[in-house]
């Protein structure tokens, strides 16, 4: 407690930094568990209880990093500020990835299952790159690792015309009105997703002012 | 992967940890020797001049405001008190003179907060938190100053128990000297400084040359130990003050007595808190015993002044400060109806000066300008 002073310990940014490899953790696990009522769980209590104690383990956690980075800004004004700037602004990146996890659970709630789907396996294959892509996103950060970072953000790059197509395709379908809400949601919170866990990736290799930027149109990104 | 520090750190743009411990304690040595010379150079500046120079503060109101005005010039209670302590081991300036200083000291070093709160101005809510937190302890200062500055006029109260404190632990009596460990290495260093000045012919002239070294170098010193120790211990800090976020009372004040000690300023931790409070992240009420544990852990630097001395009286007027900081704790503090006095007054201050926002910088200049200003020019 008080006599933490005199012990030694991580800094603030590297615990910041541990916290929100955590966070990222737990919105994973969220996804996961979304996607499976999504594709044929479907809604259950004890679905609901868990994404809802893990979004407020997220939540509050948002709260502690904000809470240490203040701190660390008003001990010590100059130092790691690119890092504190650069963290204050992603976290709510990361907060964000787990709140369309849960929006996608909603779409279980509402009726949605994906198992009847044509497409089945279609659907799927998204579910599971942009799992791959949360989980190898987290290993990039906790490694701050530059060179992984921009290699995922171009991998990542590909999937947004694809989810647009898949929007368009949705809107433009005959089938009923319930599939079209449920499949343009669906890849409208993929996007999402992407792009939130690509902000996180940027603050590795982007500037602090092009933060945020991820999911503009090409000619607005940043070079990285 | 390294932070933006490390990497500095790595190379070489930034002092490592140990390099600044290091240097740290080579400011530290060199803060003694300041002390040291400005000792030096008033004694051979003689009587004459020395009369001259403390003729003014015989008043002991007009005494509280030089240390109020000093404090408030120099932005930091440890260089006015580390210079008092020193002219007390002249023996040029009485200890019973010096108190006054040391209290109005006190007051003084409370300005930078309060200026730091004027960054907030343009906020209502951020300000109002920010003012109070940094006129509380203006209040608080004022409070025991008030109490028991009329207190040791009586009755000698305060410097006698600091004096008794002083006999117990040093042993010898005022206007004597101690076997301080350090007296030797610091004298070493001081000398060494002297014999620079051989080519000098006069001896007054050799003698104002070591005072205004003396004060350059207790002034640049702790401006360079507290930004150092600020840099070495900021991880500390952070994690001690998160303990003290949610908690009041003794983990409070031992926290700030803690920070404080570390960066040998008290307005470092106080500014610190300002932008915490600011934010909300820390309540006011939780600040108000960082900033009292604040008042102790300042006088460190004093103590560590009088060791440099070796003198009775110097230990003593340093003990004192310490003496009144505690007491002004054990004053106000203990007692639930009295206790958040300080804060009550500072939010209604508070209240005035997000109406009138002018009123909070008239407010700082004449607390600590113009009052002290005013009071030194009739009192003298």
């Amino acid at each position: 407690m008080v006599f933490d002073f005199f012990k030694g310990g991580q800094s603030t940014i590297e615990e910041v930094e541990k916290t929100l490899v955590a966070m990222m953790q737990n919105a994973r696990q969220n996804y996961e568990e979304a996607m499976d009522a999504v594709f044929g769980g479907g809604k259950s209590k004890s679905t609901k209880k868990g994404l809802k104690k893990t979004d407020r383990e997220i939540n509050l956690a948002q709260q502690q990093v904000r809470r240490d980075l203040m701190m660390h800004a008003s001990v010590s004004p100059t130092m790691d500020l690119a890092e504190t700037l650069a963290y204050m602004s992603v976290v709510k990146d990361v907060e964000r990835v787990g709140d369309y996890a849960k929006n996608l659970y909603d779409l279980a709630k509402f009726g949605a299952d994906f198992t009847t789907a044509e497409d089945f396996e279609y659907l799927a294959r998204y579910r599971d790159c942009i799992g791959k892509l949360i989980d190898d996103a987290i290993e990039v950060f906790r490694a701050r690792d530059p060179e992984g970072a921009r290699e995922l953000i171009a991998e990542a790059d590909k999937y947004f015309s694809e989810f647009d197509d898949n929007v368009k395709a949705a809107f433009n379908s005959d089938g009923p009105a319930s599939d079209a809400v449920a499949r343009t949601l669906y890849f409208r919170f993929l996007k999402r997703i992407t792009a939130h866990v690509m902000n996180l990736l940027t603050s590795l290799v982007a500037p602090i002012h092009r933060l945020d930027y991820y999911d503009e149109a090409k000619d607005d990104r940043v070079e990285l | 992967m390294e932070t933006q520090s490390q990497v500095a750190v790595r190379r070489g743009l930034k002092l490592s940890g140990p390099v600044r411990g290091v240097l740290v304690f080579a400011l530290l040595y060199l803060f003694l020797v300041g002390v040291k010379l400005l000792e030096s150079g008033i004694e051979g500046l003689g009587s004459g001049f020395t009369d001259t120079l403390f003729q003014g503060v015989s008043n002991p109101l007009a005494g509280l405001f030089v240390g109020i005005l000093a404090t408030v010039l120099v932005q930091s209670s440890s260089v006015t008190t580390s210079t008092i302590v020193g002219l007390v081991g002249t023996g040029v300036l009485p200890v019973a003179q010096a108190v006054p200083m040391i209290m109005g000291a006190n007051i003084g070093t409370t300005v930078t907060n309060t200026i730091v709160s004027l960054g907030h101005i343009r906020q209502s809510e951020e300000f109002k938190r920010a003012f109070t937190a940094a006129t509380m302890h203006d209040f608080f200062n004022i409070i025991a100053v008030a109490v028991l500055l009329p207190l040791e006029l009586m009755t000698r109260a305060i410097s006698g128990l600091a004096r008794l404190i002083t006999e117990t632990i040093a042993g010898g009596v005022g206007g004597g000297s101690f076997d301080s460990p350090i007296k030797g290495a610091v004298k070493w260093g001081a000398s060494w400084i002297e014999d620079l000045l051989g080519w000098v012919n006069s001896d007054k002239v050799a003698a104002a040359f070591l005072l205004i070294i003396g004060v350059a170098l207790i002034f640049l010193t702790l401006t360079f130990i507290t930004k150092n120790m600020r840099v070495l211990v900021a991880d500390r800090i952070e994690r001690s003050l998160n303990a003290a976020l949610s908690k009041s009372g003794t983990v409070g004040i031992i926290v700030g007595l803690l920070v404080t000690m570390a960066v040998q300023s008290s307005s470092i931790t106080t500014s610190i808190l300002i932008p915490l409070v600011a934010s909300g992240i820390l309540l006011v009420r939780n600040a108000y015993p960082i900033t009292l544990g604040a008042n102790i852990g300042t006088t460190v630097t004093a103590l560590l002044a009088a060791l440099g001395t070796g003198a009775i009286d110097g230990l003593t007027i340093a003990v004192t400060h310490t003496v009144f900081n505690v007491l002004g704790i054990l004053l106000i503090y203990p007692w639930k109806k009295i206790r958040y006095l300080p804060v009550t007054l500072a939010g209604k201050l508070a209240d005035i000066a997000i109406r009138r926002k002018s009123l909070a910088v008239g407010y700082t200049l004449t607390m600590f300008v113009a009052i002290p200003l005013a009071g030194i020019l009739i009192l003298r």
